[in-house]
């Protein structure tokens, strides 16, 4: 079948507006990376590429006297998030989808209505019960609020009762303690849905900004979000190593992304 | 044997309980009540108020300000947001050969943090010399004056939601049956027909969806406005819940935070109820 002139212009036309679409929306993060070998001239001069490669931005960056606190809070506290938040919803999805037990309707309301109230109105009410709990400056602080969600445990009971009881049943006949029987054969066989749990959890509470900064007053305990907007580079005229450091914390999840990329994909399309 | 089961349940609800009841029950309860009383500013009850730490909220002209604020950004932002989210999503719809590269540029956006968006944006839209005026040759005041503070603030929300929104949608259109595609085009539906009338219908669970994400982040919105203009200039984007942060963090005002505490917990629960009997109805 020959194509009609028509077709193909529209085919070169949307090739030309998809290409245009990707520049704008690839465009901050390009220019971050482009201006973090950026000197302060360059900065001045509203230039888009640098004029000679600054890459000492990125030795101050590295240098900066609290970037490897900020890094290791952060690092620490997401880890950390990640590993108790996955391990609190594992233990409430099971009571809920495997255990009898009285008033488990009330219970799961009671847990869901959480997802009523925007973290965002508490805020200050949280403030108060952390610094009355002497937890200020501490990861305890950052990490607690965040330690359990309703979401979360939502999309893994629904994973949960795909198992069926009767495995379990079957396992505790065999005499397998309960223990053992999420570990060895709930979590892995949910293995999708507690590992998109882990991975939103790290994600969201590395990136997590009004909390931390809350919550944490000496730079020693910031995390890097807080950190980043308190460098005090672009005040005294070192916007450049301000972008390095940004590239720095951003580069490592783009490369990520790159890779799971398809996996999420696929985990959302249903075929 | 069932009571010791029983016992067991709760052991294992028990982290969940202790923390949605220490960081979700309690502090929406106390601040509720707490919106009926005057509390000084140490958080000591001295009466019974009433409804005027309501009355003073809304007395408030900073308040009704931040009120108009949000409305404006929540007018601009959800429709462009849905509308620059739908076109991307369209555009890749159908998998090609080079497809995967725009589908990681427009994924990308959700591996960028806040905090570095907003850096960035503060750079590139920094004022009348700016690099986005330089280049689109623009003469934009940007975060130097109100409607281009407005401005920066609705694109800036925009990447932060990008990533996300981008997903989901480009996904929903894959998922989509394809024999009813296939035989809207044996029908002759091609192009721009098949795409408005069968295509976009098919994804609009998918579309809600983001509506409604970009509605709650478009009404909860502060923490960019911290970094990208502390609410200025003129208090032009002044949100509510950045009226909130500062009147909760900076001038300790018990009375109005509380309020405006509960007033934003019952909006919230209004607008949860309507989308999940909405989805419970289908």
């Amino acid at each position: 079948m020959k194509r009609k002139p028509i077709d193909i212009f529209r085919y070169y036309l949307r090739i030309v507006l998809l290409i245009a679409f990707s520049i704008v929306v690839a465009f901050p993060v390009l220019y971050m990376i482009s201006s973090s070998l950026f000197s302060q001239r360059d900065f001045n001069k509203l230039r888009v590429l640098p004029t000679t490669p600054m890459w000492s931005n990125y030795i101050k960056a590295l240098n900066h006297r609290y970037f490897s606190y900020y890094l290791v809070n952060s690092i620490g506290t997401s880890l950390l998030s990640a590993i108790i938040r996955t391990l609190v919803v594992i233990f409430a999805s099971f009571a809920l989808t495997h255990l009898q037990f009285r008033g488990k309707k009330l219970i799961l309301s009671a847990l869901v209505l959480t997802l009523f109230v925007p973290q965002e109105a508490i805020l200050y009410q949280n403030y108060k019960t952390i610094a009355n709990l002497g937890l200020l400056d501490s990861w305890t602080a950052i990490i607690a609020p965040g330690l359990f969600s309703a979401a979360q445990m939502l999309l893994l009971m629904g994973s949960f009762t795909a198992q069926g009881r009767d495995t379990y049943d079957a396992a505790r006949m065999d005499g397998a303690s309960d223990m053992r029987y999420i570990w060895s054969v709930l979590v892995p066989l949910s293995g999708p849905a507690t590992l998109t749990i882990m991975i939103q959890t790290l994600i969201t509470s590395f990136n997590s900004y009004l909390w931390p900064l809350l919550v944490t007053n000496k730079p020693k305990t910031r995390t890097i979000q807080i950190g980043i907007t308190m460098l005090g580079f672009a005040e005294s005229g070192e916007t450049g190593a301000q972008m390095a450091t940004l590239a720095l914390i951003t580069i490592p999840f783009l490369i990520i992304l790159a890779f799971t990329k398809r996996r999420i994909e696929n985990a959302l399309i249903r075929r | 044997m069932k009571r010791r089961n029983e016992s067991k349940a709760y052991l294992y609800l028990a982290p969940a309980v202790i923390l949605a009841a220490l960081f979700c029950w309690y502090p929406a309860i106390i601040g509720f009540v707490q919106s009926f009383l005057t509390v000084n500013a140490s958080g000591k009850v001295l009466g019974f108020a009433g409804l005027s730490n309501y009355r003073s909220l809304f007395a408030d002209k900073a308040f009704q300000n931040s009120l108009k604020v949000s409305l404006r950004f929540i007018v601009l932002f959800v429709p462009a947001n849905t509308f620059v989210t739908l076109l991307a999503a369209s555009m890749t719809r159908r998998k090609s050969r080079f497809s995967a590269i725009p589908e990681y540029v427009f994924f990308a956006p959700v591996a960028v943090s806040l905090s570095a968006y907003s850096l960035i944006m503060k750079d590139l839209f920094r004022g009348n010399a700016s690099v986005i005026n330089k280049i689109t040759g623009l003469k934009m005041g940007w975060i130097t004056e109100p409607a281009g503070a407005m401005a920066t603030l609705v694109i800036l929300g925009i990447f932060l939601d990008f990533g996300i929104d981008y997903i989901l949608l480009m996904c929903a259109f894959r998922s989509s049956d394809k024999s009813v595609l296939e035989a809207a085009r044996m029908d002759g539906a091609g192009g721009w027909r098949l795409f408005l009338q069968i295509e976009l219908p098919l994804i609009r669970e998918t579309t809600l969806v983001t509506i409604f994400l970009a509605l709650k982040d478009a009404i909860l919105i502060s923490a960019p406005i911290i970094i990208l203009t502390e609410g200025g200039p003129y208090r032009s984007t002044e949100t509510v819940m950045f009226y909130y942060y500062l009147e909760a963090f900076k001038s300790g005002n018990r009375g109005v935070q509380n309020a405006l505490s509960a007033l934003v917990i019952v909006i919230a629960a209004i607008f949860m109820a309507l989308y999940n009997s909405r989805r419970r109805a289908r």
